[in-house]
């Protein structure tokens, strides 16, 4: 009778494990030795002479410890730079792939990684990043928007400051103050800024206004009228087209009624949660405008996404629409030329001409696997020779003020530049995950969407109130400092 | 005593290739009950912690996040929600492959069941994406097939806003699922027709004369107990956990008319960052898959004991 009898093929599997093990061990044995060597006891014999007649040996020991410290040296960094970002739809997808080129061609022998994991682009890009960064395997560096997204990351202890970089650069001077402010988290910028992308910008199509004899509307009260005589010319189209799938499109539009409606210093209190929307009277003057304006909106926009809303001017459904900047990338993608077919104005100019922005930016991970690859790139990203040709493809403006308006193929950004240049006390950070913190942001943009659905001012009001209170904005949004 | 014994004698016996061999085949599922279990246990912990913002935070805070979200009108929306989908899809659609499954199973035109069968189970091949996206567009109000085909017809007041109406949106989600579903639902019912016992009693019932629907309602149906149970399971799961549909036709929109909990769990953890949050709707969707399998759990057992 076979007991306890192990079995041939067993055996061999186990000495198999155990030599494989042991093979594991041996592989392991080349420590990285650091040897640390105390060196010699030195005596030294010293005679003092006194006035005494006494001659006094005294015999002093001096010890002398020296530390020297021998390490192998440093394994050569590796060429490779790992980036995630979330430029991977149409339009945005050339502005990376120029990015990348310039990068390329400043350091031909790093590699570039983008995007490790497979559908890391687009949404699914926080994703796969936060599991990447909450698991301790940070890619060397990636997108983020300023502000709020750029202080979650900050937070979480996931980013380097810059400091020396800003200083070797002097990249503060030549960066417009409020987009300085914006990448600045408890006084130490973070991020390098590539571009800044403007949110409210009215886009209309230029040969039906000339032919209707309309002036791009600046003002609430123009938007209405024009909307009006273009229903009145043309009653299939509606004027205003807009695309509220992605919910955030709604809060862009609401946004440049409210900073008529309240002014610039009311908009950044709004955003960080100083104000009782309850019992404002000015946040329920903004909803109620919103809500006049409804009969001349898109009445299906729930279904549309950004640039589906854009595609309504070019399929002549809409007249106009209120987009940020990176639209005029798609008109373009359209067909449709900037300044011949489609015109662009900032909405509103009423108090002041506003610009709300928010920037894509890249920073430094804590334990980057390529740090000196990263602060190559981050210059980079810094540098003229980068910004031009990725801004101009993808859309926004230029970070840097020191470079040309006329850099840009289009009149609409030349002139924005050129405001920017002059007056860049004028920007404000916007919303759109920017002042107030994304767990707020998000929400609050269901809240909007769902009154353009379906308008309801009272319930809106109270909705609106409770997320602020909820997502305790007065406290999260405190350190975002205008002017 | 003799018991007692029969058990040593048992164990003595046990080799180690025996061993072994029981380890092999308990690894899987061991690890398989560890990953599964002990994830489960996590998430239930990680409602429970402060986690917010990108880094993890693990201080115990009770049920702060679960007071939060049962004080959010959109959680309510999202319950709703969930609830008319696991009604609204789940009962037309056994309803309907019933009604199907045994009209193939009659076979009225010989010789096209196979062919059938498979239009019919075409759409369970695609994903959830793909249809989604294509019945967006059929849904489209400007646009799209439907409102097209009735225009044509000059049939204009029965056109509709379809999901981009608040009021109704999720009822033409629900009709998406209810078509992606319908071939799975007949091949489940197919295959519980197909027993020895059950073919015999309705030969009986044919030979004294009962009428077809007769014979599906008093005799198939009482006697697929089980296929029906796996069937109404499996879909009442499939209807709670639902994302993708939603994700890709209104993403949750309009508003948050739409919104299931599987979504704002998504929206929650990746997009609000409050991690914590979306892990207390992970367990409100465990604690409804709970209630769900209850049913099927009690039957399976006394099956088990029979």
């Amino acid at each position: 009778m076979k007991v306890y009898r192990l079995p041939r093929w067993a055996l061999a599997v186990s000495l198999l494990l155990i030599a494989a093990l042991a093979l594991g061990a041996c592989a392991q044995q080349t420590p990285q030795v650091v040897t640390k060597e105390v060196e010699k006891v030195v005596k030294e014999t010293v005679v003092v002479t006194q006035v005494v007649e006494k001659v006094v040996t005294k015999e002093v020991e001096k010890v002398v410890t020296k530390e020297v410290v021998v390490t192998p040296t440093p394994k050569p960094e590796e060429k490779k730079l790992e980036i995630f970002h979330w430029w991977t739809a149409g339009g945005e997808r050339e502005a990376a792939d120029a990015m990348f080129r310039v990068f390329k061609e400043k350091y031909p022998d790093v590699e570039i990684i983008e995007n490790p994991v497979a559908g890391g682009g687009g949404v699914s890009h926080r994703v796969v990043l936060q599991a990447r960064l909450s698991a301790g395997l940070p890619p060397d560096t990636w997108q983020t928007l300023g502000g709020a997204e750029l202080k979650s990351y900050v937070d979480g202890g996931y980013l380097e400051p810059l400091d020396d970089l800003y200083a070797e650069l002097k990249y503060k001077d030549v960066i417009p103050q409020p987009l300085y402010n914006a990448v600045t988290i408890n006084g130490h910028p973070y991020v390098v800024p590539l571009n800044m992308h403007i949110q409210n910008i009215l886009y209309y199509n230029k040969k039906l206004f000339d032919e209707l004899g309309l002036k791009p509307p600046t003002t609430y009260d123009e938007l209405v009228a024009a909307a009006k005589a273009i229903k009145d010319a043309k009653p299939k189209m509606s004027p205003l087209g807009l695309g509220t799938k992605e919910k955030w499109e709604a809060a862009f539009l609401f946004d440049s009624i409210l900073l008529e409606e309240g002014g610039p210093e009311y908009y950044v209190k709004l955003y960080k949660g100083e104000i009782d929307v309850k019992t404002d009277p000015t946040y329920k003057k903004a909803l109620e405008k919103l809500q006049a304006l409804l009969p001349y909106v898109y009445p299906y926009h729930s279904n549309l996404t950004w640039d589906e809303s854009c595609g309504l001017l070019v399929s002549g459904d809409s007249a106009m629409v209120i987009m940020g900047t990176w639209a005029i990338g798609y008109f373009k993608s359209r067909g449709w030329t900037p300044g011949e077919d489609f015109g662009a104005v900032t909405f509103p100019q009423k108090p002041e001409r506003i610009l709300l922005f928010h920037p894509d930016t890249y920073g430094k991970a804590k334990n980057a696997p390529h740090p000196q690859t990263v602060m190559l790139w981050l210059k980079t990203v810094a540098s003229p020779d980068l910004q031009i040709p990725t801004d101009v493809i993808q859309g926004g403006l230029f970070a840097r003020l020191d470079i040309d308006p006329k850099e840009f193929p289009d009149p609409i950004r030349q002139e924005l530049q050129t405001y920017v240049r002059n007056n860049p006390q004028k920007l404000i950070l916007d919303q759109h995950g920017s002042i107030a913190p994304f767990s707020f942001t998000q929400a609050y943009w269901d809240a909007v969407a769902a009154f353009i659905a379906d308008p309801n001012v009272d319930s809106t009001l109270s909705t609106v109130s409770d997320l602020f209170q909820i997502y305790d904005v007065k406290t999260e949004a405190a350190w975002y400092q205008w002017p | 005593m003799e018991r007692v014994r029969r058990w040593q004698r048992k164990w003595r016996r046990l080799t180690w290739g025996d061993v072994i061999s029981t380890a092999i085949f308990l690894l899987p599922l061991l690890i398989f009950l560890v990953v599964l279990y002990g994830m489960l246990v996590w998430t239930f912990y990680v409602s429970m912690a402060n986690w917010k913002g990108t880094a993890p935070n693990y201080t115990f805070v009770g049920l702060k996040w679960y007071k939060l979200m049962f004080s959010l009108d959109r959680f309510w929306v999202d319950v709703r929600n969930n609830l008319k989908w696991m009604i609204l899809g789940v009962i037309p659609t056994t309803f309907v492959a019933l009604l199907l499954a045994y009209l193939l199973e009659i076979g009225s035109i010989p010789g096209t069941e196979t062919y059938i069968r498979t239009l019919i189970l075409y759409p369970v091949a695609m994903s959830f994406v793909v249809t989604g996206t294509i019945w967006s567009w059929m849904y489209q109000p400007d646009k799209g097939v439907f409102n097209t085909i009735l225009r044509a017809l000059g049939l204009d007041f029965l056109t509709g806003r379809f999901t981009t109406d608040p009021a109704t949106a999720t009822y033409w989600l629900i009709l998406i699922f209810i078509w992606q579903y319908l071939g799975f639902a007949v091949i489940i019912l197919q295959s519980s027709f197909r027993t020895a016992e059950l073919q015999e009693m309705i030969e009986a019932a044919t030979v004294d004369g009962a009428g077809r629907l007769r014979i599906l309602f008093s005799i198939i149906v009482p006697n697929i107990r089980g296929g029906m149970l796996i069937l109404i399971s499996l879909l009442l799961i499939s209807a709670l956990k639902v994302f993708d549909i939603v994700y890709v036709v209104t993403f949750g929109g309009p508003g948050y008319s739409t919104d299931v909990l599987a979504f704002f769990m998504f929206i929650a953890t990746f997009q609000q960052h409050l991690v914590a949050l979306g892990a207390g709707l992970g367990v409100i969707i465990f604690l409804m898959a709970f209630v769900v399998v209850i049913p099927y759990t009690i039957y399976a057992f006394r099956k088990w004991f029979e």
